[in-house]
């Protein structure tokens, strides 16, 4: 194995070996020596009150945001703006990467864009299918006709399979319908630095104010062209008629993406996002090879800038499908699998890292601080749940009679209820906050799903149990085996599978 | 409807809050948590590991616990004579080392009181607690008078034996159904012992030199005969009698022999073995029906040894005609014994 493979292979080892050295560390420490591993335990669970607390303030924060710019005209913002700010230049390639999703979910997707507060003839609408798909022909063929006049451009691109260095992923597909796209925007004669481009998931439906938002912040921010633009990801689309299970993990998912995107340092893009064409070409594209495109992009050119790259939050919503089967097993492993596929952006450790030890001007303290930050955010993933959960009550199961006469045996326990006491305060906050982001009850739907969505939180037990930190320590454990991921898209769909 | 001039100057005012004062406020939330936490943590640990700060001095003395579960809950406290705000179950922390008064007391049960050590970092358990009620349910199971009974739990019947007016009685283990069930002969006098057929049909009683079975007054006890049955063993001094699991043959222990023998009229006795010890004391498993008795022998090296042996007899009714052809080196020596002979064992 030659020195760049094995650092990879080092670098793959590290996150899946930290992860399981600490839950058989503390096991260890809890069999031979309880008391140990009980301060540790107590210790964790402070932090966890702590970082619980702190994290919910932030999740309010970031909802106040997201309710004072709810329903704001930014298009207005947008004319209102200097004409040497340059609104009237911009133009909005949207690039939607379909896998084999069918017309159910891509119809409303293409509605709620034509449906946008926003010159149509601005956009440039890229249906990117795989060709691979035996519908993917018939399915563009139809959107065309529907929508293909509706957009100042519009392209069906279908990406051929079996690329060299590539692997089945969305990004692939995406970089392939780029690439296609440009050859459009050359032949227009569109500057690069004027497109704005926008990598949605299939199912997206944006806000009518997306693109207003986005040309505003892209327009008045600082060094526009080195920032991502994050919106705040939700699953309204079927949140109605979704199972208690999954509905509540995709809130979860939605309110811990509205929580990152305050932490400005640590933010990161993740599914939906958009950014400038031009930085896109100057770094290549998403990457071909690799499951977590949506954040390696942000990787890309926060290398591509020596460090000077940033996401900036909007803090308008896109909204997608919440990923559900028919029954509860099939949507607990739907969920599972989802949830495994995103804790895969472990990959981007070795990545990260393999180009901070490249790349000579980004400053020491920065690559520590990132690489920290990458790191223990993905090893925190994997074993906080398996900390509170299992190995909490361990010491007492195994302590024997000369730790149960210890008055920290004692303790223990009173301290971990306490703990439990504080996550059910702040669950009051979510099911509070997470009311406010649903959209209005659909026709047909009964009011007593507006009890149901309170009652369904007494689920978060276990589903902290069986989404916590499983789908993390199996993603780790499988890059730390090189035991590499396909993508595998999520069965997704408004109808029950 | 505000216009785009106003829109703009929101916009820019909550992408200021976003960018700079939010930014701010999570600054100072963030190095909040952090002085919580490592402020917090010496006293959480410090408290889980029974230290207590002493305000006074400015030290921390590492304490006790004393933990207290009762039965039933609810018993107040009382330390060293003070009452305590918790009721059991409960711990009281941060007890400084020393010996401690404790009680307990529960409306209408008896208070209990102990005087207990605390030790540093430990924890002293009182979760064995029983609470025992003032007033007991006490209840009087007889209804005529006895001189001895004998309560079988498996069968949940107690037997009453009255010597003074020779009757048998028998009652559930709540005194119910207390019924007279069987006469006693006149004239058996210095009983030894008496125990129930496994069929709850008969018992016997013994003394020194005979047996006497005794059958109930049940109806549906086919096998009744008209008065009891008496074994005689006049040269011999019974020792213990055994029922048989099968309810018909009893296991004899006297002075001299081993022996089984039915509990009928003129049944003649199967002599199982022949003792050496005048006092051999033997216990026999009625389940599995097996005899175990110890006896003296004289080994080659011309000593005598006290061993222990176990007899099967099994509830087969022909194993007692194989166990009389069976030769007395047949018998089982409990491993064990301390000197085991290879022949005659049984002389």
């Amino acid at each position: 194995m030659n020195k760049p493979k094995l650092l990879k292979r080092v670098l793959e080892i590290i996150p899946g070996g930290l992860s399981w050295s600490i839950i058989f560390a503390l096991i260890l420490l809890s069999v031979f020596f309880p008391v140990a591993s009980a301060i540790i335990i107590i210790t964790f669970d402070f932090y966890w009150i702590i970082r619980t607390v702190y994290l919910t303030t932030l999740l309010i924060m970031a909802h106040h945001c997201l309710s004072r710019q709810k329903g704001r005209d930014w298009l207005s913002c947008c004319l209102g703006l200097p004409p040497e700010k340059g609104w009237d230049k911009l133009h909005q390639l949207v690039i939607f990467p379909v896998c084999n999703e069918g017309l159910e979910v891509l119809r409303p997707s293409l509605a709620a864009l034509e449906a946008t507060h926003y010159p149509k003839e601005k956009f440039i609408v890229a249906m990117a299918f795989e060709e691979r798909n035996p519908q993917a022909r018939s399915n563009a063929a139809i959107l065309e006709r529907e929508y293909g006049a509706k957009f100042g451009g519009y392209l069906s691109i279908f990406h051929p399979d079996g690329l060299p260095k590539e692997s089945h992923t969305k990004g692939a597909n995406a970089t392939w319908a780029a690439k296609a796209a440009k050859k459009y925007i050359d032949s227009k004669g569109i500057a690069y630095r004027n497109v704005l481009v926008s990598c949605f998931d299939a199912d997206t439906s944006v806000d009518p104010e997306y693109f207003g938002c986005l040309d505003y912040h892209f327009l008045t921010t600082e060094k526009p062209h080195q920032a991502s633009y994050q919106p705040m990801p939700v699953y309204n689309n079927n949140i109605w008629t979704a199972p208690s299970f999954a509905r509540l993990v995709e809130i979860s998912a939605s309110f811990c993406q509205m929580i990152e995107s305050m932490r400005l340092e640590k933010f990161v893009t993740f599914s939906s996002h958009s950014m400038s064409f031009k930085t896109l070409v100057e770094v290549d594209y998403w990457p071909t090879n690799m499951i977590s495109d949506d954040s390696v992009i942000y990787w890309k050119g926060y290398l591509h800038y020596h460090g000077d790259y940033r996401v900036v939050p909007l803090y308008i919503t896109v909204s997608m499908d919440v990923a559900y089967s028919s029954n509860i097993w099939k949507t607990i492993v739907v969920q599972y699998k989802q949830k495994r596929r995103w804790a895969w952006g472990v990959e981007n450790f070795p990545f990260v890292v393999n180009g901070f030890i490249e790349n000579k001007k980004i400053s020491l303290w920065k690559k520590i601080r990132r690489s920290f930050h990458l790191l223990e955010s993905h090893v925190t993933w994997a074993v906080w749940a398996v900390i509170l959960v299992v190995i909490g009550p361990l010491p007492i199961l195994f302590g024997g009679a000369f730790f149960s006469q210890m008055s920290i045996a004692y303790n223990l326990p009173k301290i971990t209820g306490l703990l439990f006491n504080f996550t059910l305060l702040t669950s009051l906050t979510w099911i509070f906050l997470s009311r406010t982001i649903l959209p209005p009850r659909p026709k047909g739907v009964s009011w007593f799903k507006n009890v149901l969505l309170i009652l369904e939180w007494i689920f978060v037990p276990l589903i902290i149990l069986v989404l916590g930190s499983t789908p993390a320590l199996d993603a780790q454990s499988r890059l730390m085996l090189a035991r590499y991921m396909e993508f595998n898209p999520t069965l997704k769909g408004n109808k029950v599978l | 409807m505000p216009g785009p001039l106003e829109e703009k100057e929101e916009a820019k005012r909550c992408s200021y809050l976003t960018d700079y004062a939010l930014q701010k406020v999570r600054g100072i939330l963030f190095f909040l948590g952090l002085l919580i936490f490592f402020t917090g943590l010496p006293y959480i640990l410090s408290f889980a590991l029974g230290y207590k700060f002493n305000p006074h001095t400015l030290k921390f003395v590492k304490t006790g616990l004393i933990y207290i579960r009762t039965q039933p809950e609810g018993a107040k406290i009382y330390l060293n004579n003070k009452l305590t705000t918790d009721k059991s179950p409960a711990s009281i922390q941060e007890l400084v080392p020393g010996v401690y008064k404790v009680a307990l007391e529960l409306e209408q049960y008896y208070p209990w009181k102990a005087e207990v050590e605390v030790q540093e970092g430990k924890a002293t358990r009182l979760d064995k607690i029983i609470l025992f009620p003032l007033r007991p349910d006490l209840q009087q199971l007889n209804q005529e008078k006895f001189s001895t009974f004998h309560a079988d739990f498996q069968k949940e019947l107690i037997y009453y034996l009255d010597q003074e007016q020779n009757l048998v009685y028998r009652s559930n283990l709540d005194g119910s159904n207390f019924e007279d069930i069987a006469t006693l002969p006149d004239n058996f006098t210095g009983i030894k012992g008496w125990e129930v057929a496994e069929d709850k049909a008969k018992m016997f009683i013994f003394n020194a030199h005979q047996i006497a079975v005794i059958f109930f007054d049940t109806r549906d006890n086919y096998e009744q005969p008209d008065s009891p049955v008496f074994i005689e063993y006049p040269r011999e001094k019974i020792l213990q009698v055994f029922w048989h699991s099968d309810s018909y043959y009893l296991i004899v222990v006297t002075n001299r022999h081993i022996t089984a023998i039915e509990s009928r009229l003129q049944a003649t006795p199967v002599n199982l073995a022949d003792l050496s010890k005048e006092n051999t004391t033997a216990f026999y498993d009625n389940k599995r029906d097996i005899l175990y008795f110890s006896d003296m022998q004289k080994a080659p090296d011309g000593a005598v040894y006290n061993n222990l042996y176990r007899l099967e007899l099994s509830a087969n009714f022909y194993l007692l005609e194989r166990l009389m052809k069976k030769r007395p080196s047949d018998f089982t020596q409990v491993p064990g014994s301390p000197k085991e002979k290879k022949e005659g064992q049984v002389e």
